[in-house]
């Protein structure tokens, strides 16, 4: 029998940085690739990935990290009601949208973000950040993100640096998948990738307006995400 | 309201008896499938979600075989991982089933399809109410006896193509009476498609499952930790609640 144990709001931060962080969290991330596959297909040659992780950090990945910041942010604020937090989780929402064209990308956002929330809703229904979230129609990742890391009690630094880490790492394992590598060599492109991660994440740690989150659209990126959405052969959801 | 259930955990506004297909590559899983479609499509409201390993080639199988509306029948991709995606973790599958059973409710019974696997992945409890687990001769006569959590411990094993033993060498009696050993009593059913009574079987089989989930009775036997899960009540809705399995 499974017997649920209270968690402690005030546990250690940096276990609860590791457990964000971890791959093996249910949240169906393991159907991803961060678009590699699609980047593969397109003619990235495999030499180039470490090349591409830079690329997503300075523009994807700083989008749905500044926007998730934000999102903590709010979630962290003292509100009155869920709904009030709702409307301002949905400003943070549409400011991502607006900066992500390809909707093949935001239906690929939205649907991880289902499998965070699933999570959230499951460990922490009491939290008035989780039940305004859940009033937010079809939140994308960044967003569900931004709560996750207030559950969490993470700061906004640790939270931006979680989701550029995710980045370099899904791309990495889902290489492994793709291409004849070494796994070591592939390990190894995570910490080159280390500076750009901790960049990207200065560069939106102070971030709390949802105007102030970065504008850097990837054309390719977005394009081949199109393109991957009507691939019949693939072994990566996006 | 939608958002609330998402929050609840795996309840969709309307139930189905979720079944799980699992087993490894090439024994016949997508066949079983469209036997079931075939067989009990006039009397149940029926969906299938596949989980195809590098392609939605079960998909488009079960959707040119003419056994389901195409619309019903879903693929998810697994990222190269099938065993997870019915295991450790079925946030992908979960949340297609929902899908389909909200966008074609009421349905009776859902069919999850594992993409083909080896013989230890089985199908997590959060996921299914009860999973099949399949071999075939053509895969050798000893399989069964390897055991594993599914072959031992599925709520049903089938022995798939019995019409091909001649072919492969293979005695299916043995081989089924491998599987009953390994299993303490539970179900083996020897299965061809061009055998009427083992289909009739087989049919009966889910049909069972199908009342006893109903009425509350049916009880996973999970070929591992138990998960808090839910069983439908009489009027479909749901009776959430855990407790110990073996």
């Amino acid at each position: 029998m499974v017997v649920a144990r209270d968690i402690d709001p005030g546990i250690d931060s940096d276990l609860m940085m590791m457990w964000l962080a971890d791959a093996r969290l249910p949240t169906g991330a393991h159907t991803q690739s961060a678009g590699l596959e699609a980047a593969l297909n397109a003619g990235l040659a495999v030499a180039r990935i470490p090349d591409y992780i830079d690329a997503r950090l300075a523009t994807v990945v700083a989008v749905e990290a500044g926007a998730a910041v934000v999102a903590r942010r709010y979630a962290c604020a003292e509100t009155a009601a869920p709904a009030s937090l709702a409307g301002r989780l949905t400003n943070v929402e549409t400011a991502w949208r607006v900066r992500t064209m390809s909707p093949a990308l935001r239906e690929t956002s939205a649907l991880l973000g289902r499998g965070y929330l699933r999570l959230l809703g499951r460990l922490w229904p009491e939290s008035t950040a989780v039940q305004a979230l859940s009033m937010v129609a079809r939140p994308g990742r960044a967003v569900v993100l931004g709560v996750a890391a207030a559950c969490c009690g993470l700061s906004a630094g640790r939270l931006a640096r979680i989701i550029g880490y995710d980045d370099a790492q899904t791309i990495a394992a889902a290489a492994l998948k793709l291409c004849p590598l070494d796994p070591v060599d592939v390990s190894r492109w995570s910490i080159i990738a280390a500076p750009a991660i901790a960049s990207m994440a200065d560069r939106v740690t102070d971030l709390s307006d949802p105007a102030d989150i970065p504008a850097a659209a990837a054309p390719l990126i977005e394009q081949w995400a199109q393109v991957h959405a009507t691939t019949a052969q693939r072994l990566f959801r996006g | 309201m939608a958002e609330m259930t998402e929050l609840a955990g795996p309840l969709a506004p309307v139930r189905s008896l979720r079944l799980g297909v699992a087993g490894p590559v090439g024994t016949g899983k997508s066949s079983l499938i469209a036997l079931i479609c075939r067989g009990l499509s006039s009397e149940l409201r029926l969906g299938v979600i596949t989980n195809d390993i590098y392609t939605d080639e079960d998909a488009r199988f079960l959707r040119s075989a003419g056994v389901l509306e195409p619309e019903r029948i879903r693929a998810v991709e697994t990222g190269a991982c099938p065993h997870t995606a019915i295991r450790d973790d079925v946030t992908a599958n979960l949340m297609a089933v929902e899908d389909l059973e909200r966008d074609f409710a009421p349905l009776d019974v859902v069919l999850v399809e594992s993409g083909g696997d080896n013989l230890t992945a089985t199908f997590s409890p959060a996921l299914v109410d009860a999973q099949i687990f399949v071999l075939d001769v053509a895969g050798g006569g000893d399989v069964a006896r390897k055991g594993g959590p599914g072959i031992a411990r599925a709520d049903l094993l089938v022995v798939n193509k019995t019409d091909l033993a001649p072919y492969v060498g293979v005695d299916v009696d043995l081989m089924v009476a491998d599987g009953r050993a390994a299993r303490g009593g539970r179900p083996v059913l020897a299965l061809s498609r061009l055998d009427e009574s083992s289909v009739d079987s087989l049919l009966d089989w889910v049909r069972q499952i199908l009342a006893g989930f109903r009425a509350g009775t049916h009880v996973a036997v999970d070929p591992g930790p138990m998960a808090p899960h839910s069983h439908a009540d009489h009027a479909g809705s749901e009776i959430p609640h855990t407790h110990p399995h073996r």
